[in-house]
């Protein structure tokens, strides 16, 4: 990454760390809504469908759904807009490479989504007393940070596709869609059977498979890892392609 | 079909030779649609000179200046900045422009977008001279979205002069600026073409390109239609338009056609439409013909008809 580029990052992170709505959506919000749906139930009790008890599985799925609000919300409308107000033709009249503003925005959406990841862990140890080993903490971290760049990808895919008119809708039907069908809101297993079986392939699915298997005590399933892989070569693919379509328009 | 009235011949530009031409385009075509924007345009800019693109409004100037820019690509021809692809001349950092399509990023200060413009200038100028040529350091600390349309422009104008660069690309840039800017704007500018840069600047007035430019450009429908001073191309561009009716009989197309100084000639019945360059001398001869024209009109023609009136000229000489 060049220097110029890494001006731009820290540009976009400081902007989004002034804005009140990125610090309300991305690190309160998940935070909050762990405390509501993971205090529900005692302690000890497993959710169904699976060997965690209620605290652990919504700590991973809150992160899970934090850092997907940073990365993907923050990416998709902030390009789609831009794209429309001349700022990204502006950029291309600097020395900053083409793909400078795609990385610069990939990058920090990726500092923005860390600390949506660590206030839910920090709230599910303190208020909810979750206890996990010290490589687990480490792996819950590593792994749903590096996944979320998958919807990073997602992000800058959209921000492509959409007008600054219609990135908002179209950006809230994929991040409720994936958020609710990918069993981030509530386990997958109250489903019927026709949906799971659709679910399960589902990126957010296997995104929070990869923090589930960790809080168990294992290694991500290769099935999740495969599963993310091939969304992540789709999403970056797509939002290649549009970049460059766009870049030929104006 | 001839379609320039004057043309520099392009010297070859060597790579990166800097006494070579700023800019050259070769017979560049760009189409959108069916509408040809841009049409076989050949031109070369020549380092240190100020040169006006003029053109009324669709006649292809903010098109031609993406090309320029390599903003978009052109359907056939060769557009070269400094003997190289614009790309690379933007990239070295050769080349400021400021776009009226060029947005600001939003939700940070016009300084940490200054700042950020010079971060990424090869050959950048301290961030606060930036601030006080370009007038704002009085707002330098507001949020770019925040600003009204004129001070948005002069921030433009901050991110097109962050640096030192060799060419200077405006489009019609003192729009929405009152006239005490705009007069400190090209102030600014004048300076900028006294230090060796050369300036290119879209417009749709006349008088701003007589004021500022050495050299006039005039495009019409994607073609360059003249290319010479600014007195020049005023005094092409100062036709008038005449207009009588005779009474039946009078009518004696030959002789009307044969008037000095016309550009243009149209009748409908007993009406008679002229273009002139020089409607006294015109006028005068009509009566010297012992005609007795009604209902006589002698108006200017605006800048976009004066064009018009250009463009059917040459036709008019081609065919």
């Amino acid at each position: 990454m060049t220097t110029g580029t890494l001006k731009l990052v820290k540009l976009e992170v400081t902007r989004a760390l002034r804005n009140k709505k990125y610090l309300f959506f991305t690190v309160l919000y998940p935070a909050a809504l762990f405390l509501m749906l993971g205090g529900t139930l005692n302690g000890t009790t497993k959710v169904m469908g699976t060997d965690l008890a209620m605290p652990a599985f919504y700590m991973v799925a809150m992160a899970s759904f934090g850092a997907l609000t940073a990365v993907l919300m923050g990416n998709s409308e902030r390009i789609a807009k831009e794209r429309e107000a001349g700022w990204v033709r502006q950029l291309r009249l600097t020395s900053l490479p083409g793909r400078g503003y795609v990385l610069a925005k990939t990058a920090s959406a990726g500092v923005l989504s860390l600390p949506a990841i660590l206030v839910v862990f920090a709230v599910a140890a303190l208020v909810k007393g979750v206890r996990f080993e010290v490589w687990q903490w480490l792996a819950l971290t590593g792994s749903i940070w590096a996944g979320s760049l998958v919807f990073a990808a997602l992000g800058v895919a959209l921000g492509y596709l959409a007008s600054g008119d219609t990135v908002r809708p179209i950006t809230m039907l994929f991040y409720f869609g994936l958020s609710i069908l990918g069993g981030l809101w509530m386990p997958t297993a109250a489903f019927p059977q026709w949906l799971r079986d659709i679910c399960e392939w589902l990126p957010t699915h296997a995104y929070a498979g990869l923090g589930q298997a960790i809080e168990l005590g294992g290694a991500p399933h290769m099935k999740d890892v495969a599963i993310l892989a091939v969304y992540f070569v789709l999403f970056t693919g797509a939002a290649a392609w549009l970049y460059r379509k766009d870049s030929l328009k104006a | 079909m001839k379609t320039t009235t004057a043309t520099h011949t392009a010297a070859a530009p060597g790579p990166g030779a800097t006494t070579g031409s700023v800019v050259s385009f070769q017979n560049v075509t760009k189409s959108y649609g069916a509408v040809r924007a841009v049409d076989g345009l050949s031109l070369d800019l020549h380092p240190g000179e100020t040169v006006a693109l003029l053109g009324p409004n669709g006649a292809g100037k903010s098109s031609t200046l993406d090309l320029l820019l390599g903003l978009r690509p052109a359907d056939s021809g060769s557009v070269r900045l400094f003997g190289t692809t614009p790309r690379e001349a933007i990239a070295a950092g050769r080349v400021g422009a400021m776009l009226q399509t060029g947005g600001l990023m939003e939700e940070v200060t016009v300084r940490e977008i200054v700042a950020l413009t010079c971060a990424l200038h090869p050959r950048p100028y301290p961030v606060e001279e930036v601030l006080s040529r370009a007038g704002i350091s009085d707002i330098a600390g507001r949020l770019v979205n925040k600003l009204s349309g004129g001070q948005e422009q002069r921030v433009r104008f901050a991110l097109a002069t962050a640096g030192d660069n060799e060419l200077i690309v405006l489009d019609e840039p003192t729009t929405g600026m009152d006239v005490t800017s705009r007069q400190a704007f090209w102030a600014t500018m004048r300076e900028q073409a006294a230090r060796g840069r050369t300036v290119l600047f879209a417009t749709h007035y006349l008088e701003e390109a007589d004021a500022i430019a050495d050299r006039v450009l005039v495009l019409s429908k994607g073609r360059l239609l003249a290319d010479g001073t600014a007195a020049e191309i005023k005094a092409k561009a100062g036709a008038r338009r005449i207009a009588f009716d005779l009474a039946d009989g009078q009518v004696d197309e030959r002789a009307l056609r044969a008037l000095p100084h016309l550009t243009s000639y149209e009748r409908h019945g007993e009406t008679v439409k002229l273009q002139s360059r020089d409607a006294d001398a015109t006028v005068h001869a009509v009566y010297a013909l012992g005609l007795y024209p009604r209902n006589l009109e002698v108006a200017g023609l605006g800048l976009e008809q004066a064009f018009i009136a250009l463009t059917e000229a040459e036709e008019a000489n081609a065919s």
